[in-house]
């Protein structure tokens, strides 16, 4: 073995006991003394370190360093940030792959490849004959930076203890970082081959690499050989050169889009031009779409793809065996192998991954493009025919911070009643719902932000006649603008719906309101369509244009659902045809304190991209938001867009304790009107463009796509219970919105007492809003949240911005507006403040003592009160039958 | 690693020994060391008849697949049924750890004993 190359690593691997083999002409460790599996399921259970230092690092600089990529790669290399890594493959002419890699731009002028080890050569030749056409330098750094991945749920534990305690990277898969570890400059990457949802590679210099093995395994980490990073990589689907790629066992090159990831990381936008394989790849891309159609009249192009593969009967499947559907061969296992796993019991987030170790045989396989999920193919496994099916896919990773098993015919426990047990269920839910409503009104404390209960008044309204009622109307111009009823005995709720609308232009400042958006989102669509349809006015011949660019809260910084592309902005954001991704942009985050927009940073942003709309608002939010700045900026700098701010959370706290949206320079609000504000749950428009404005027609189109464009009927109790509201609210809210802000302070400042450990600025009391958000370590807030609950105590788990998604979570989100309603002030909030950190810190049972503070505070503030009015409550109560 | 001398081992690596004129068979500590985890062994039935020198069954690991090849000749008797759902017993005691029991013993290997066997694994290992 004396010809083998040996990585940085080679004396750390055989100290530790390896067993090391010929890869790809490396002398590379294939497991160590406790073997692939137990390997395996450290990587899944803690955290596991890979030497991949033999895979092959190329620099590609060079004033043409993009259209020499975008011509060597599949992948649309406009679409790289700074900072950002992307899957690619390196085709040939052919429409096969001469390797697949992963390209990093770590720096604005020069992207690092990584191919795999086996074909750095080859790899070098291919591009090195390509590149004698374009002014690049292609240099081999492969000898002086070591790369090891860092994968499994507690990577990010220790390498943040590497880091000295700040973020390694952003949240999301690909983000990449520059940073120090203890002194030793790193290069990190979320990326990885494990299928990890928390996983990373730390590109180092030769000379440092042998300290950061050391030092990961002295913070816990185990080293894992080549053999559990092919069981991993094949649990979590992912492809390996010369198995699911390159030839196939008769010798056949295999297509580009037989794997799957090949729909993400092959790209036929303009900019990339006639690049290597470019033709071939759109002949398959075509009968990729078809198959995925279940068209199967035309797969000449792409007659085999790769998918799972799980066998049913007792066995192993290894790489070439024949798979047969009756007796026709159609196709090869490309991967398989018995793969580990750690059962798991109870459903959804009670989910527990149990220490008991269990085996599936799996695998992948290449098969004929007409088999479907859960279609049962026969393996040939040395003469004997095995029963094998086709699953969706072996593992989730989109539940962190595990990777998650999924084990071919595990279904969910169903409920199903019988006809004869219905009268006794409709019994039962009466009682059930009674029970429910006394809990949540008079035994818990509900701290959920986004919730607050209405008033006896507003809570009788909304259920009184015109609940069952319909009240469609339109302005019609040759009665002078008047709205016009369809329907006869509405003339109560038009009077109704006037005078909900002058109390709302009254509370928020403003010349117009819509009030028949009966949600949030459903003021977020109707706003977003009109503004489309506002921009296509004047060319009614051609596919309307989406918007592009939007610039919003990116959801992990605490962004509305509703303001996302995956949200209400769906069906109305332009594809940007550079980058081929949604055309919206974030607000950029103060380093310091990642809930705070940074104003200089989105300048530059507003510059850069010159947004046609901007959308301010957050659901998880402590500060206020800097639209005065922005506005004074795109004015000065004759930017031409829509300021609106989407203020679903705060819409009870407009006015001079928190902010006024209008006289700062929004143009468009929105907002739910049940969380801050007095409300039933519905939603709201308002705008302040005056009749004379050119933008009083994007008002106008605003009410067109409220109706018809989003309701008929409009819920019509509610809107007698938001006019209640929005009484109160505009008679209330200076006494309501101080309380609110002070207790929010309070409360927060109390947590922080306890010992809890309280995010924001304590500069501000951590909070200039009705939120105060909590971190209880990472990935406990579900488990810290539904303990509280079972104490009386009800908050919201929450991702903070640097956590990968909601089973991450490790945070609280809390509001003060439902408790302050019900009169709770500091001492309530101080007391309550004990009991949480009494919970979550000592797990200590405080439910009860939640239910007696609880009960003191039962009647609402806040809302009419007088005598007259109380008369008035019960007579009508009493009248309507309630 | 372990060479009982009350065992007689075959080249392919599998041990046996002799009771009541029944062959006990299973495979040797090296055998275990060099396949890495098993995960799977593929078993025949009682009554199957086996032949010296010839496959009888085969055992997985993680990696790889091997044959299990008889040190003798006749008619299988027993299987360790324990080996289909724990096959992880071959690595953890493989000579405690039986994988067929042979009748019937017709013709026999050229068997090493102890010694020789460890010699050979010298060599191999």
């Amino acid at each position: 073995m004396s010809e083998l190359k040996r990585t940085q690593l080679y004396h750390a691997h055989v100290a530790a006991g390896a067993t090391m083999v010929d890869f790809g002409g490396w002398e590379m460790p294939v497991q160590y003394p406790t073997g692939i599996v137990a390997e395996h399921l450290y990587t899944r259970h803690f955290c596991s370190l890979f030497d991949v230092s033999h895979m092959g690092r190329l620099l590609i600089g060079g004033p043409e360093r993009v259209a020499f990529l975008q011509h060597v790669l599949t992948s649309n290399v406009n679409a790289l940030d700074l900072n950002t890594a992307q899957y690619c493959i390196i085709p040939a002419a052919d429409g096969s792959a001469v390797d697949d890699a992963y390209l990093y731009r770590y720096e604005e002028d020069r992207y690092l490849l990584v191919v795999n080890a086996a074909n750095t050569e080859k790899d070098l030749r291919h591009l090195a004959a390509i590149a004698a056409g374009f002014d690049v330098a292609i240099t081999d750094i492969t000898a002086d930076w070591a790369s090891i991945a860092v994968q499994g749920p507690k990577s990010k534990e220790l390498l943040t203890v590497l880091s000295g305690g700040g973020a390694v990277t952003e949240p999301m898969k690909n983000s990449l970082n520059t940073l120090e570890f203890e002194g030793h400059r790193v290069r990190v990457a979320k990326t990885g081959y494990t299928g990890e949802p928390l996983g990373y590679e730390v590109f180092i210099p030769s000379a440092d690499a042998a300290w950061l093995w050391d030092r990961l395994i002295e913070l816990g980490a185990k080293p894992a050989g080549l053999g559990a990073r092919d069981t991993l990589r094949l649990e979590a689907g992912m492809p390996l050169y010369g198995h699911e790629m390159g030839l196939d066992p008769d010798g056949q090159p295999m297509p580009i889009f037989a794997v799957p990831l090949a729909k993400f990381a092959v790209s036929f936008s303009d900019s990339k031009g006639d690049y290597v394989g470019r033709a071939a790849l759109e002949r398959q891309s075509a009968a990729f779409r078809r198959i995925q159609d279940r068209d199967f009249s035309d797969v000449a192009a792409l007659p085999r793809v790769i998918r799972p593969i799980t066998l049913l009967d007792r066995g192993v499947m290894r790489a070439g065996m024949p798979i047969y559907r009756n007796d026709e061969q159609i196709g090869w296992v490309t991967s398989g192998t018995m793969v580990p796993y750690y059962r798991a019991e109870g459903e959804g987030l009670e989910t527990v991954i149990t220490d008991e170790v269990a085996k599936r045989a799996i695998g992948t396989c290449y098969i004929a493009a007409d088999v479907l999920p859960d279609d049962i193919v026969e393996v040939d496994i040395r003469g004997k025919r095995l029963k094998a099916v086709i699953p969706e896919r072996h593992m989730s990773v989109t539940a962190p911070p595990y990777a998650r098993p999924l084990i071919y015919g595990t279904e969910l426990a169903k409920r199903e009643i019988s006809d004869a047990e219905r009268p006794v269920r409709a019994l039962e839910l009466l009682k059930k719902a009674q029970e429910n409503h006394i809990w949540r009104q008079k035994q818990c404390i509900n701290l959920i932000p986004s919730e607050n209960t209405p008033s006896r008044a507003v809570q009788l309204l909304c259920s009184s006649d015109p609940s069952c009622r319909y009240a469609e109307h339109k302005k019609v111009i040759p009665f002078y603008d008047k709205d016009i009823f369809y329907y006869q005995g509405t003339k109560f709720i038009d009077e109704v719906e006037q005078l909900a609308v002058d109390e709302l232009r009254k509370y928020f400042g403003c010349t117009e309101v819509e009030t028949r958006v009966v949600s949030g989102q459903m003021s977020n669509m109707a706003v977003f369509s009109a503004l489309m349809d506002w921009k296509n006015r004047l060319d009614r011949k051609h596919d309307p244009k989406r918007l592009g660019y939007v610039l919003n809260n990116h959801i992990i910084k605490g962004g509305h659902l509703s303001a996302q592309p995956m949200g209400a902005l769906h069906d109305y954001i332009a594809v940007d045809p550079v980058t081929e991704r949604s055309a919206v942009v974030n607000f950029p985050v103060c380093p310091d304190n990642i809930y705070k927009i940074d104003v200089e940073e989105t300048k530059k942003v507003i510059e850069k991209y010159r947004p046609e709309f901007i959308i301010f608002g957050k659901s998880m939010v402590l500060h206020k938001e800097p639209v005065a700045a922005i506005r004074q900026f795109v004015d000065e700098q004759g930017i031409p867009t829509t300021i609106m701010y989407d203020m679903a959370h705060v819409l009870g706290l407009v006015g001079p304790y928190f902010q006024q949206p209008f006289a700062e320079g929004a143009e468009i609000v929105t907002g739910s009107t049940h969380k801050t504000f007095f409300g039933p749950q519905r939603g709201l428009v308002a705008v302040n463009y005056r009749e004379d404005e050119l933008k009083y027609g994007l008002w106008e189109t605003i009410e067109r796509r409220a109706f018809p464009g989003s309701v008929s009927n409009h819920h019509l109790g509610t809107q007698l219970g938001l006019l209640m509201a929005a009484y109160e609210m505009n008679h209330f809210k200076d006494a309501y919105q101080k309380a609110i802000i002070d207790n929010a302070k309070y409360f927060a400042k109390a947590l922080k007492a306890r010992g809890l450990n309280v995010a924001g600025d304590p500069a501000i009391d951590y909070t200039e809003t009705h939120q105060v958000i909590v971190s209880v370590g990472y990935a406990q807030g579900a488990e810290i949240a539904e303990r509280l609950e079972r104490n009386n105590v009800i908050v919201n788990y929450q991702a903070t911005p640097d956590e990968e998604g909601f089973t991450a979570s490790g945070a609280l989100r809390m509001g003060v507006s439902e408790m302050t309603r019900f009169g709770f002030g500091p001492e309530q909030f101080d007391r309550l403040a004990d009991l949480m950190a009494d919970c979550i810190l000592h797990g200590r049972d405080v439910g009860e003592d939640v239910s007696r503070l609880r009960a003191g505070f039962t009647e609402m503030r806040y809302c009419f009160s007088d005598e007259a009015f109380e008369t008035a409550l019960e007579h009508f109560a009493g009248r309507v039958g309630f | 690693m372990n060479f009982p001398a009350e065992l007689q081992y075959s080249q392919s690596h599998e041990w046996t020994r002799t009771e009541d004129g029944v062959a006990v068979i299973g495979i040797s500590d090296f055998a275990q060391d060099a396949l890495g985890d098993v995960v799977f062994v593929n078993l025949p039935e009682v009554g199957d008849e086996v032949t010296a020198g010839e496959p009888f069954g085969d055992v997985e690991s993680v990696k790889a697949v091997s044959d299990l090849v008889s040190p003798v000749s006749g008619t299988v008797c027993a299987v360790n049924e324990d080996l289909l759902d724990s096959p992880e017993l071959l690595n953890q005691d493989p000579y405690g750890t039986w994988i067929i029991q042979v009748e019937d013993v017709t013709a026999t290997e050229e068997l090493l004993d102890a010694e020789a066997y460890e010699a050979l694994c010298a060599t191999e290992g």
